[in-house]
């Protein structure tokens, strides 16, 4: 058994740019979460998004590197540089680099498309093409710090940040390499919203609430989503205390999901929690709080719900839903991750924003009010639609 | 964590293929054998002002599907082209056995650069033309590069997860090289990994305007390579822990025992002019293989552009030797891009199990900066125990694979 240290965290997130402000943001309770200005929702159910708003790129690349990088790159270099700075270090040039992004490039293979149209097949902009691969944001970190080990860019829905942390962490502990950088990044873009919402997916007015996104609440009728950048400097040998420890992963797939949404197989995702709990090399009762997948989404809330009670029965551990401060595939996923290393680092839960009445099917309440706790392991869920399960255990120390 | 232990020996027991030389391993073998490329004119996208006019393309392949009608209606070209392949990799992997294949405990690994995007860029065009209210969402349910692990995990009923991995042309290579290691690390005891990928307007129109593309089939390795020739297909190899694949009386095909991944950190479309990443995928990859110093035959990435074929033959140089035969298959079946690395190791496995090495077509004077055996033209029979898979991508990603012989 072997554990992976997270030394230094770097945040380009709604709300918040930098690990501290983010966490400020968590410990205020206020959601990052508003209405979108950056394209027109006229005629769509939802209206809100979590979006990077207060960003300069500029502050952290210069401009000759600026001009080939599209946005997704510019949330990921310039988180990068932040998580390095958060943790005093440099990297060796044999570190690898693995990112999570559900969405991708979906702008820049519009912006090309665009173009295409504009222009002609033979005279859209190569520097565009160049952009719309979804490892692109992974190749910058690697060219901007010359790191050149592994570099690999997971696309796995709402699960992407953890299944590259998977591989990730693997890769270290196998000794592949000595450290890596393990991120997330989204960009929230007018095609991918209005489909979400033409799908019903996108939390909105009901006529009686206003929108907004309400993990596990009996009110709930969809996600909100979000954008920005998460990155980790993931060491196996750590060059300070770490925000806490990769200690297990698990990895299943609940069969009975359709192509778009959440299953109803909660023994699916039970096993990937035992999993992640066996891989950790710890029991189920070691287990101090849960930091949920949930979003707001009927279905996908209620598979969670239904697979904590099957795994932890009577005695759940304190849960926290923390999307509703920045949404859903924020960051790839990576600031779900960055607030439970906070917690772990901190010692202290944060409240489930967006949580008031408790769905009809739990037997537990979600964390409503921040607070101290002890926290020696939280397990990390991803759950997605499709049916992709990952989930990760971490810890406050190495053994 | 429980580590990727190293010396856990893994088996390819079943593969898949389907591509421009054929729709299933007998007919591309067939296709190898015979030297008969794939390669035509473009016949999707009439009406497109395309500089060149060349592709390896698929086909039709609806009289192909293994799964119901209804059930394909939401899938993209990507995904129809996984399920196809991946369903003959495992009905091959049963074949024989005592025990199936426990699909409960089987992971989908899937390397794609385009994913849904052929579906995605028919969306975006009547968007432009009807507006976003009267186009219906549902046609992008699969866009995302997720789409194919996805469906082939669903079209399989296969429970152990789902990856899905966008590095560019390095892609499925990559895929196969994680699923190794989960297997070695238990977090799953089956995996289902490869690559799949569909020509699509954006990816055939922007390697164009980086003038990437040869106007007539790609050459690689050759005097006069002008740049590739762009494919698409999809291949799966059945991957199990040796011990496990013998105790359900699965024949093994070859064992997977090297894995080698690494980042030029140069720039982002060129490969690094002394293949310095390339170089050091390769030595990954015989460092993991215990014994697996020696190589007999290398599949290259050779997508036959200037740079890439240069960059590859020095660091094949380098890290190899300038023994050792090399070829590159895409002279037959083009650049599959985000499948290249599935599409490359089914052939590499193939090419073990006749003992007969795939050409490289069309190579009738090499370049003076190519300076390897390419094997030119036809199929050469020799014993080969290691066979080495490169698969190169955007953002200087590479991997090599190390397959071994059976027996």
């Amino acid at each position: 058994m072997s554990r992976v240290a997270i030394t230094g965290i770097g945040i380009v997130a709604p709300g918040a740019v930098g690990i501290e402000p983010f966490r400020a943001l968590l410990d205020a309770g206020t959601s990052a979460i508003a209405p979108v200005e950056r394209f027109d929702t006229e005629g769509l159910a939802a209206h809100n998004a979590g979006l990077v708003i207060d960003f300069k790129a500029r502050d952290y690349i210069p401009a000759m590197k600026l001009r080939r990088m599209n946005t997704l790159s510019r949330y990921a270099v310039a988180a990068t540089r932040l998580a390095l700075d958060d943790a005093g270090t440099t990297l060796p040039n044999d570190a690898g680099v693995a990112l999570g992004t559900a969405f991708g490039p979906v702008q820049t293979s519009v912006d090309y498309m665009q173009e295409y149209v504009a222009k002609g097949a033979a005279l859209a902009p190569p520097q565009l093409f160049a952009e719309s691969v979804a490892n692109a944001p992974g190749s910058h970190i690697a060219i901007d710090l010359d790191l050149r080990g592994f570099n690999v860019t997971i696309t796995q829905r709402e699960s992407s940040l953890l299944a590259a942390a998977m591989f990730a962490s693997g890769q270290i502990v196998k000794g592949t390499v000595p450290s890596a950088i393990i991120g997330g990044v989204e960009e929230v873009n007018e095609m991918v919203f209005s489909v979400l919402d033409r799908l019903g997916a996108l939390a909105h007015a009901d006529g009686v609430l206003p929108e907004g996104m309400r993990p596990f609440d009996a009110r709930r009728n969809g996600m909100s989503i979000g954008e920005g950048s998460a990155m980790f400097i993931a060491e196996g040998e750590p060059s300070r205390a770490p925000y806490g420890w990769i200690a297990g992963f698990g990895i299943a797939r609940d069969t009975t999901a359709t192509i778009s949404d959440w299953g109803t197989g909660d023994a699916h995702v039970a096993t990937a929690m035992q999993a992640a709990i066996d891989d950790a090399g710890i029991s189920i009762s070691e287990i101090d709080a849960v930091y949920a997948s949930a979003n707001g989404t009927k279905r996908g809330d209620l598979l969670e719900i239904r697979a904590v009670q099957r795994l932890f029965g009577d005695d759940v551990p304190p849960v926290v839903a923390t999307k509703a401060y920045f949404g859903e595939y924020a960051a790839g996923g990576g600031l779900q991750l960055a607030a439970a290393l906070l917690a772990m680092r901190d010692q202290k839960l944060h409240a489930s924003f967006g949580f008031d009445e408790p769905d009809s099917h739990m037997r537990f309440a979600a964390v409503r009010e921040s607070r101290p706790a002890k926290l020696r392991n939280i397990l990390v869920n991803s759950i997605s639609a499709g049916g992709g399960i990952v989930c990760a255990v971490i810890a406050k120390e190495r053994a | 964590m429980r580590n990727a232990d190293t010396t856990t020996r893994l088996a390819v027991t079943g593969v898949g293929i389907i591509c421009s030389i054929g729709r299933n391993r007998s007919e591309v073998w067939k296709s190898i054998v015979e030297s008969r490329p794939g390669i035509g004119k473009l016949s999707k996208f009439p009406g497109e002002t395309f500089p060149t006019d060349v592709a390896a393309e698929v086909g039709d392949i609806d009289d192909l599907l293994p799964v119901d009608k209804r059930a394909t209606r939401r899938m993209s070209r990507s995904d129809l082209l996984a399920v196809i392949a991946a369903t003959e990799a495992i009905e091959q992997a049963d074949e024989g056995a005592t025990t199936a294949l426990p699909r409960n405990r089987a992971i989908v690994s899937t390397g794609t650069s385009t994913g849904g995007l052929l579906e995605g860029e028919s969306f975006f065009f009547d968007r432009l033309v009807r507006g976003r209210r009267r186009v219906a969402s549902s046609r992008v349910l699969q866009q995302p590069t997720s789409g194919p692990s996805d469906a082939v995990a669903r079209a399989l009923n296969l429970g152990g997860g789902v990856l899905s991995n966008a590095t560019a042309c390095a892609s499925a290579g990559a895929a196969i090289g994680m699923a190794g290691d989960l297997l070695r690390s238990h977090h799953a005891d089956v995996a289902i990994a490869g690559g799949s990928d569909a020509l699509c307007r954006l990816t055939y129109s922007g390697f164009n305007v980086l003038q990437a593309v040869d106007d007539n089939p790609c050459a690689p390795f050759s005097a006069g390579r002008k740049g590739i020739t762009l494919g698409e297909g999809a291949a799966y190899l059945v991957i199990e822990r040796w011990d496990d694949a013998l105790a359900r009386g699965a024949t093994i095909l070859a064992e997977l025992c090297g894995y080698g991944a690494t980042c030029d950190a140069h720039h982002p479309t060129a490969p690094h002019e002394e293949g310095r990443g390339a170089q050091a995928a390769m030595r990954g990859a015989l460092a993991e293989a215990a014994d697996g110093q020696h190589v007999d035959y290398i599949n290259a990435h050779g997508t036959g552009t200037l740079l890439n074929d240069s960059a590859e033959t020095k660091a094949i140089l380098a890290a190899v030797g300038g023994d050792v035969p090399v070829s590159s298959s895409k002279s037959y079946f083009g650049h599959t891009l985000g499948a290249a690395g599935g599409i490359e190791a089914v052939v590499s496995v193939l090419a073990l199990q006749h003992q007969l090495a795939p050409p490289t077509l069309r190579l009738d004077t090499p370049a003076d900066d190519c300076t390897l055996d390419y094997i030119p033209h036809t199929p050469r029979p020799m014993a080969m125990t290691n066979v080495l898979s490169n698969t190169f991508g955007f953002g200087g990603s590479n991997v090599s694979l190390l397959f071994r012989s059976a027996s």
